[in-house]
């Protein structure tokens, strides 16, 4: 793994920019950090849980920045994968995006009613959970990469 | 565009050493259907099994559901794109194998999901119970990747389906019915001035591994919202890449006799003015969402619609899409109803939805996918149980002792579907 | 087999006692079913039988709501039935208020399955929907034919333990629970069935009524808050201190109005919180911390804004009613315009 590219939030929620792509990842899955760590900003929260994911886009978008892609993508249930892949913009805005706002806060709903995760005893399932999550976060890349700015 | 469906009835499937269908039995000999399937080199393994309505019988993990249909008279063939040429396909005759299905089973990941039950109280909640299913049972080579081994399962099911049904190419029909789109033009005409002018938006799932649908041979995710005839649809012009959330995936048999447009086809000229299907997509990325749902509000209005049924495909945030087509449709007057599923828990008090607007007053469900049914133990398995305990639905020790399964809902193929293919609801 | 024992409540008026003149009567149980009691009796057949009714006021339950519940409960509990029924109540709201309330009483104290019934816009049926099972009726007694089939045959699934179905299989106000049922007709044509009726123009019922969110369009921005009037308004239950109107620290019955001309700084001497939902002390410590009435008044002399409002608006949030709440707001909202506020800062914990 390229640790030394990757991005982590500091406890004050502060980040540097290593890249100069106009959109960075948050996400808890090792195999995105691992493929796109070079394409843009990867905000990677090792060993956090779903929730730690929006929620660090929330807090994101609460300093104006914008989500994005879909924060829960992909037809796999909250309670099954517990990796979770989510696009946000480098740039803010001069505002909260209301429409940014509205996503995530639908997202952590979602994720607070659902129940308990199911227990992935299998590494094998492990991994599928991380190349679905994967899949669907590079699926958003032709769209990001098409356009010069966001 | 004109299409003449010949539909002729099965009552059974065997195998035997010659395929055939021969009054209404197919008859199967495994061995010539196998062989194109077993040439791809992802596909280790490959076999058939015969599941009849009734029988003690249990199908899992199922990939995909595929009804056997052939190109008799008219351009392309069936499954333009994937298996037959890109040719536009949707008129001339077809001849349908009804009553039956080539089902696909087996596991491309480790949470495999989809249950048919040919008995008992989940055969209840999957209309593929009612079916004669020949089931194509395959098994990847080790070390596969799942997208190129998604696409050798897809492809080895709808082949098979489309050999099938090149038996049913001589047959005399049970039963034909001629089904006929109308051009633009050919809308306005005098007789149907004073009917509601009724379009059908109809979303694909369109995120990625597991979660695609393709029309044409086009993964939809890379498209922009585009008309499509009803009779195109008819001739599998849009199949089903979609392994993810059984209970509200839409399987290539769901696009081969999508029922919004069946019984939009059937009022048509009498009570509305069916004018035409606006296909779009489900995507990950936002600015996708927001420039699909502007496009499909923008064709309802070239079409001048008064009027549209949307109907939706998976869980979650495909909700911020159809919540998108409804209120963009709503705000320019056109009125819509949607068909969607719900969430709503275990205990049904959770919010069912993803997304909410109040324009989307007129909503149509299929029930509630965690609702919680116990499946009795059945006396054979076709495919494995390895994954009921990991499939969506199935929860840590949901496959008891007894071979019985509890799990939701969601576990089941097609159980709430999201085109409106079933009786279930909720309230 | 032993037929299930139910205990059944109405009120005077179905009690045979008299009408609004006799609704001060407390309760009383009589031996057996009355009045409509005897057509839950004849639709339970060999099943169940109502071997206690018990006869109250509406007044009075209403009026004496704890006393009346706890009367009602022992009443109930001496009986030790299977099956609790109230009402039905149609449109008549104290009595379809203490069908609910006696209801939800009954299942959580005793544990035994209740049922009731009222016309949908009973205020009973609003506040007790999604606590007990209420079978919709017609809005008057005319509707009593139809009801108590109804009733009895719901009552007796919950009796016996068996599955209840959808609401519009078993005809109760919908509880906030989804539950599956097979419909008559598949989902594509109960769509196309939904959309002639919406394009003509006609009522139908949406299978899936979606939450409502209460949103308010935002004001135009204020463009000069040099030149403005702010207020405080909270929901954090800031008071003066010793709360001289009694604010409930839960479900609050009212709101204060208190001046605030002349003051700086809220200080722990002279302010202090209603609100019994939250840990007080630190609200206690500096209630500035819920209502900024020191920044405020800071920005009113570095010019930053045009005026603090000389009253600040307080209630207590915690578990008090949406309809109180709006009614409230209203009242302060009157107010706030007749002293041309501009703006204002709302607070909540």
């Amino acid at each position: 793994m390229i640790i030394g590219e990757l991005w982590r939030l500091t406890p004050g929620g502060e980040q540097e920019t290593l890249h100069t792509s106009k959109f960075q990842i948050v996400t808890n899955n090792p195999m995105v950090a691992e493929a796109l760590g070079e394409r843009c900003h990867i905000v990677f929260l090792e060993h956090g849980s779903d929730r730690d994911v929006i929620e660090t886009v929330r807090d994101l978008v609460h300093r104006h920045h914008r989500v994005l892609t879909a924060p829960l993508a992909g037809s796999v249930k909250p309670w099954e994968t517990p990796y979770r892949s989510v696009m946000v913009s480098v740039s803010k805005g001069t505002a909260i995006d209301a429409t940014s706002l509205e996503l995530v806060e639908f997202a952590l709903m979602v994720i607070g009613q659902s129940r308990e995760r199911l227990e992935t005893t299998k590494p094998s399932i492990d991994r599928d959970f991380q190349t679905v999550d994967l899949s669907l976060i590079e699926s958003a890349l032709p769209s990001v990469e098409a356009i010069g700015r966001i | 565009m004109k299409l003449e469906v010949g539909y002729i009835d099965i009552k059974g499937i065997r195998f035997g050493d010659y395929n055939a269908v021969e009054d209404g039995i197919l008859i199967v000999n495994p061995e010539p259907l196998l062989e194109p399937v077993l040439e791809d080199p992802l596909i280790k393994s490959a076999h058939f099994e015969i599941a009849t309505p009734g029988e003690s019988i249990r199908i899992t993990p199922v990939k995909d559901v595929i009804e056997p249909r052939v190109k008799v008279e008219g351009g392309g063939g069936v499954f333009p794109g994937m298996v037959s040429k890109v040719d536009t396909v949707g008129s001339g005759k077809t001849h349908v194998l009804r009553g039956m299905a080539v089902v696909t089973a087996g596991p491309i990941v480790g949470f495999q999901e989809g249950i048919i039950d040919m008995t008992g109280i989940g055969a209840d909640y999957t209309p593929f119970s009612k079916l004669h299913n020949l089931v194509l049972v395959m098994e990847p080579v080790e070390d596969f990747k799942q997208h190129e081994y998604e696409a050798a399962a897809r492809l080895a099911g709808l082949r098979t389906a489309a050999a099938i049904g090149e038996l049913a190419r001589e047959l005399v029909p049970d039963e034909t019915v001629v089904y006929e789109t109308p051009t633009i033009a050919e809308t306005f005409k005098e007789e149907w001035k004073d009917l509601p002018r009724v379009g059908y938006v109809m979303m694909l799932q369109s995120q990625g591994l597991l979660h695609d649908t393709y029309v044409y041979g086009v993964d939809a995710k890379r498209t922009l919202s585009t008309l499509i005839s009803a009779t195109e649809v008819m001739d599998g012009a849009i199949v089903s890449g979609n392994c993810v959330s059984a209970c509200d995936k839409n399987t290539t048999y769901h696009h081969q006799n999508n029922p919004v447009i069946h019984d939009l086809l059937a009022v048509h000229g009498k009570k509305i003015n069916f004018v035409g299907t606006i296909i779009t997509n489900e995507n990950v990325y936002l600015d996708d969402k927001i420039r699909s749902s502007d496009w499909t509000s923008k064709m309802a209005r070239y079409l001048s619609l008064d009027a549209a049924i949307i109907t939706q495909e998976g869980f979650g945030n495909p909700d911020t899409d159809l919540i998108m087509n409804c209120t963009k449709l709503e705000k320019q007057g056109i009125k819509t109803v949607i068909i969607t599923d719900e969430y709503a828990g275990q205990d049904g008090k959770s919010q069912s939805l993803a997304d909410a607007d109040e324009l989307a007053n007129a909503v149509v469900t299929g029930g509630n996918a965690n609702e919680v049914v116990v499946l009795p133990p059945l006396d054979r398995v076709i495919g494995t149980l390895d994954y009921v305990d990991t499939v969506a639905g199935g929860h840590a020790g949901s496959l008891r002792p007894d071979g019985s399964i509890e799990a939701e809902l969601q576990i089941i193929t097609g159980s709430t579907n999201e085109m409106g293919f079933n009786r279930m609801s909720a309230r | 087999m032993s037929k299930f024992k139910v205990v059944h409540y109405i009120n005077q008026f179905f009690g045979q006692v008299g009408g609004e003149e006799m609704a001060h009567i407390p309760a009383e149980k009589r031996e057996g079913p009355v009045g409509p009691g005897l057509a839950f009796t004849k639709n339970f057949g060999d099943d169940a039988e109502i071997v206690a009714t018990i006869v109250c006021g509406d007044s009075w339950f209403n009026e004496n709501l704890e006393l009346a519940t706890e009367t009602v409960l022992d009443m109930v509990k001496e009986e030790s039935p299977d099956l609790f029924i109230a009402g039905p109540a149609f449109n008549a709201g104290r009595y379809g208020v203490a069908c609910g309330t006696i209801c939800d009483a009954v299942q959580t104290e005793l544990g035994i399955p209740v049922l009731t019934g009222m016309y949908v816009e009973n205020p009973g049926a609003d506040m007790f929907r999604t606590k007990v099972l209420i079978v919709s009726t017609a809005d008057s007694a005319a509707g009593m034919r139809r009801a108590v089939p109804a009733m009895a045959k719901l009552a007796l699934k919950l009796v016996k333990g068996e599955r209840i179905g959808a609401s519009v299989e078993e005809g109760y106000i919908p509880d906030g629970v989804r539950r599956n049922f097979f419909d008559k007709k598949r989902g594509s044509t109960r769509a196309l069935e939904m959309l002639l009726k919406k394009i003509a123009g006609e009522p139908f019922e949406t299978e899936y009524p979606m939450p409502t969110f209460d949103r308010v369009p935002p004001m135009p921005a204020i463009t000069d808050m040099t030149k403005a009037t702010i207020a405080i308004v909270t929901s954090g239950g800031i008071v003066p201190k010793g709360n001289p109107d009694r604010i409930e620290s839960s479900s609050a019955s009212k709101y204060g109005s208190y001046n605030i001309e002349g003051v700086d700084d809220l200080t722990s001497e002279t302010y202090e919180t209603a609100h019994g939902g939250h840990d007080p002390v630190y609200a206690n410590e500096d209630a500035d911390r819920v209502i900024p009435v020191d920044v405020l008044r800071q920005y009113e002399k570095e010019g930053k804004i045009g005026k603090l409002h000389d009253w600040f608006y307080s209630t207590v949030g915690n578990g008090t009613a949406v309809a109180s709440s709006k009614k409230y707001a209203a009242e302060i909202a009157e107010k706030l315009i007749s002293y041309d506020v501009d703006a204002v800062v709302l607070t909540s914990t």
